[in-house]
């Protein structure tokens, strides 16, 4: 059964519309990468996945159910999000963050119960972070913060986890260690994942499926290896590359063709 | 021929500076309340006052021909309203006065920082007029006499003056202090003002056989609730602000936590007109006055009321 | 309700129990901590009705707190005078300087809160240049019905209009950008300041009404006051800590919280007026004190970090304590005259921001 069906929807801010006519699904157990060039209405999508952007057209349904008509804590429940460059303050711990994530079960006055802790807790663990429990952001590095802001995501117990470039600033060995993560999880959970990356080897090699946009349409919805072509990427990015299968799992490889290197 | 040079870039250069020097104020011959000494030459023929007060020792005196400019608040005598205004209460009008071109300005010494320097630079005469006495006030009223040549007219009015309040203190002088009564002078409410030593009003609260319950503080002072009633005085003078709507007066009559004074249990309040009270003049004697009857009701005062 | 539950269904293991038992001490800590401050500030409050023009011994004071519990009987042997200090001056002015206090207090912390901003405190979008608008109108009308409320009441109106003027200015259809409000809220309130100090220029003779009122004292308040402002302080404090916890979550950026279930828009209009509220409340009787709102929230958060499930209550506890003993100070410095207590608190927040600047290392905010 479906788990997030987008159907014809267009997506702006002010009149400019960013992204029209986009349709696809995400099914469980499912880990779907979003692809395109900068601007091309990746992060607009995940808005709107979440209900932080209005759609201007369409419909987005969550089990069958149209996203308008859950309440705002339901909503959080089900679904996710991995901001980009997300706003943390800096005096609060890891650990203060993490339960956050506990908020949409929690309501306003009950406390955290030991559930909740031992929640927290298996988050931290998974994402690297249980050894920074009371360390407070200001003191962490960057990916250390990236680690924690998804730490609070499973804190939250979700069904379907959406990530706008969560491998943005980390090293290639935590780029990797977050993405088995996500993927582990994904199969483990049998959660709906929707991952926006800008880096197309990392996406063939992670994802299921890859969604393809050129200016705010789907060029391209398929397996890595349909989407990932020559013909593809210069259409879409208009740049000269060689795509080679890997040779050990013949997924696609993106590779930069000398005739680009002037 | 290099001498002849030196010397005369010597006395180029010197020169000025003696030229500096004539051009120098030279000592005046007289000093205002500010410590100034200003120069009058001659007897002015064109006064303007910069305060309320003033301009009624100018009437006072028979110079009001003279008079050719007043604040918009010089409402007594009521002739002094037909008078140009060229100022408020601190806002001062520069230019105005510089166009009537007068040769004596009569101010206050809340123009000390701004409208004097600045009349002094157009070599425009100023004195300003301070009174924080009785005493002090027969003198200015003397100064004024003397400098517009009317001292046949100032000693006349001091001597009336004199009299009035030799007649009121005269009888309150000799009280025991348990005869003289406690008096708080509430000059606003919120919080309470009041009159300490080295004011006016203190100096008729003494005169008029009163103990100013303020008078450990020093000039215009707030002073506590607490204290107050702990005081207990046993009058209560409330001066009404200019345009005002009593508001202070009606304060102190109905604040719950002073009915148990002895100014309110004898009914003791009193509103004190602010155009008498808030004026170092003539007329501040008639508030002597009616001070010393409002506290002593047995003391005989000459003054016409 | 369909949840993926991950994992809830194991043992607790040897970290989790850290985290647990940290958990448990913080909460104790936090418990004791509000009961500790109450306390406090229950005695110290009794404790200051002794001071004042003249010194008033504590057990004179006690028995005459007792004197009007019911079925209390206690032998009356104080000058009527004395009675009458303690509980028609004295009290009223504690207890009113305790409620304005801790709305400030409280108002300064949600300030902070909602806006990420350090600096933010209750005056931000125009409450104080309201009610100091409404005031110095009202030292100029020569209206007298409604006596002494006359001017409170117009310093209140003046506040609410300020703020929804700032409000509607910034408000972008749905949503409530809170940089535009802040930037309305500092350009109206820089409008309305100057048209406040051009009455004040003008009002000649009501002018040491409206300066004494701008600099905020406690001299006049009396027990009329405490029963009006109470109440509008009580429900606006109990409204803001209902919300502590979205106030938490909001301290990730709007977006987050959104995500995370909160209704952002409500949650701040709903912060906002609150606050607005209390601030208005305790303003438009006292005048416009300053630093409490800055100082306080920021002094807790140095011992007790930024969660506001502790910060908002004790941001009320301490900055009532804080207000009363300033107040306190304000009539003993130089009796029996008063230095304005806006000036203490003003005097007293200098130096603290100095060493607020000096201990960033340790990230306070």
């Amino acid at each position: 059964m479906t788990k997030l069906e987008v159907q014809n929807i267009a997506l702006g801010y002010n009149q400019h519309p960013v992204v029209s006519g986009l349709s696809f699904r995400l099914e469980p157990g499912e880990m779907v990468g979003l692809i395109g060039p900068n601007g091309c209405g990746k992060t607009s999508i995940i808005k709107a996945l979440s209900r932080v952007l209005e759609t201007q057209a369409g419909q987005i349904t969550l089990d069958g159910k149209d996203l308008h008509l859950f309440a705002h804590n339901d909503l959080a429940r089900a679904i996710g999000v991995v901001p980009q460059n997300p706003a943390l303050p800096e005096n609060f711990t890891v650990a203060e963050i993490v339960l956050l994530g506990r908020t949409p079960y929690l309501g306003w006055l009950r406390k955290e119960s030991s559930g909740d802790l031992a929640l927290a807790w298996w988050a931290m663990q998974r994402t690297g972070t249980a050894v920074l429990y009371d360390r407070r952001l200001g003191e962490l590095s960057g990916g250390e913060r990236q680690r924690v802001t998804i730490a609070r995501v499973l804190a939250q117990e979700p069904q379907v986890i959406l990530l706008d470039e969560p491998t943005a600033n980390l090293d290639i060995n935590h780029q990797q260690e977050i993405l088995n993560l996500i993927k582990g999880l994904c199969r483990e959970k049998n959660l709906a994942v929707l991952i926006a990356l800008h880096d197309l080897n990392l996406a063939s090699q992670y994802c299921d499926r890859l969604i393809l946009l050129k200016e705010g349409r789907i060029y391209a919805d398929g397996r890595p290896q349909e989407v990932i072509t020559a013909a593809n990427i210069k259409a879409v990015y208009r740049s000269e590359s060689l795509v080679y299968p890997h040779p050990e799992n013949n997924l696609p490889v993106v590779m930069l063709s000398s005739k680009e290197i002037k | 021929m290099k001498k002849l040079a030196l010397v005369f870039a010597l006395v180029i250069v010197i020169l000025p500076m003696l030229a500096g020097c004539q051009t120098a104020p030279t000592e005046g011959n007289v000093t205002d309340d500010l410590g100034r000494s200003v120069q009058i030459q001659g007897i002015p023929q064109r006064i303007i006052s910069l305060a309320p007060s003033n301009t009624e020792i100018v009437y006072a005196l028979g110079l009001e021909d003279r008079l050719i400019g007043v604040t918009t608040y010089c409402n007594y005598p009521a002739a002094a309203q037909e008078k140009p205004a060229v100022s408020e209460y601190s806002n001062v009008d520069i230019e105005k006065i510089v166009a009537l071109q007068p040769d004596l300005v009569l101010a206050d010494s809340i123009h000390k920082i701004d409208v004097i320097p600045a009349l002094e630079r157009m070599n425009i005469p100023v004195i300003a007029l301070v009174s924080p006495t009785l005493e002090k006030l027969i003198s200015n009223i003397a100064l004024v006499g003397q400098i517009c040549g009317q001292d046949e007219a100032a000693k006349s009015l001091n001597q009336s003056l004199q009299d009035r309040i030799e007649t009121v203190a005269g009888q309150t002088r000799s009280m025991p202090d348990d005869e003289k009564q406690r008096v708080f002078f509430v000059t606003w409410h919120d919080p309470l003002w009041t009159v300490g030593s080295g004011t006016m009003i203190n100096d008729l609260i003494e005169k008029a056989g009163g103990l100013n319950i303020a008078a450990d503080l020093e000039g215009n002072q707030t002073m506590d609730l607490e204290t107050v009633i702990q005081r207990n005085p046993q009058v209560i003078f409330v001066l009404s602000s200019m345009g005002d709507q009593d508001t202070s007066y009606n304060y102190i009559l109905n604040e719950p936590r002073f009915q148990a004074t002895e100014a309110l249990k004898n009914s003791l309040v009193f509103r004190m007109d602010p155009d008498i009270f808030g004026r170092t003049a003539p007329r501040i004697v008639d508030g002597l006055e009616e001070m010393a009857q409002d506290i002593h009701p047995e003391v005989i005062t000459t003054g016409a009321r | 309700m369909i949840t993926a539950n991950y994992g809830a269904d194991r043992g607790p293991q040897a970290g989790e129990m850290a985290l647990l038992l940290k958990n448990r001490r913080q909460r104790s800590f936090r418990l004791y901590s509000i009961c500790g401050m109450s306390v406090a500030l229950v005695v110290i409050a009794i404790l200051v009705l002794t001071i004042g023009s003249v010194n008033i011994p504590l057990g004179t004071v006690w028995k005459v707190l007792l004197s009007h519990l019911p079925l209390v009987s206690i032998n009356e042997d104080w000058p009527a005078t004395t009675g009458m200090i303690i509980t028609g001056i004295r009290l009223p002015r504690i207890l009113m300087a305790g409620i304005c206090g801790a709305a400030l207090g409280v108002a300064g912390a949600t300030y902070q809160g909602l806006f990420r901003n350090p600096l933010a405190d209750p005056y931000l979008i125009g409450v104080a240049q309201g009610a100091a608008l409404g005031a110095s109108v009202g030292f100029l009308l020569p209206w007298t019905f409604l006596g002494s409320f006359f001017i409170p009441l117009l310093a209140f109106l003046g506040a609410l209009v300020a703020v929804s003027v700032v409000y509607l200015v910034a408000r972008a259809g749905k949503t409530l950008p809170v940089t535009t409000l802040i930037l309305a809220g500092v350009a109206i309130g820089a409008l309305l300041m100057s048209i406040t100090s051009y009455i004040t220029l003008i009002s000649d003779d009501q002018i040491h009404g409206i300066v004494t009122w701008l600099v905020g004292r406690f001299s006049m308040s009396n027990w009329e006051q405490v029963a009006l402002a109470a109440p509008y302080i009580a429900v606006g404090i109990v409204v803001i800590l209902i919300f502590a916890r979205p106030l938490n979550v909001m301290q990730l950026d709007e977006e987050q919280a959104q995500q995370l279930g909160i209704n952002v828009e409500r949650t701040k209009l709903i912060l906002l007026a609150a606050s607005t509220l209390i601030t208005a409340a305790a303003v438009c009787f006292v005048g416009t004190i300053g630093f409490v709102g800055i100082i306080i929230p920021h002094a807790v958060r140095l011992i007790w970090g930024p969660d506001h499930r502790i910060l908002l209550p004790l941001s009320a506890l301490a900055g009532a304590l804080l207000l009363i003993l300033a107040d306190t100070a304000s009539r003993t410095i130089m009796p029996p005259t008063e230095v304005p207590v806006g000036i203490i608190t003003a005097f007293l927040g200098a130096p603290f921001f100095l060493v607020l600047l000096r201990r960033r290392k340790k990230a306070v905010f």
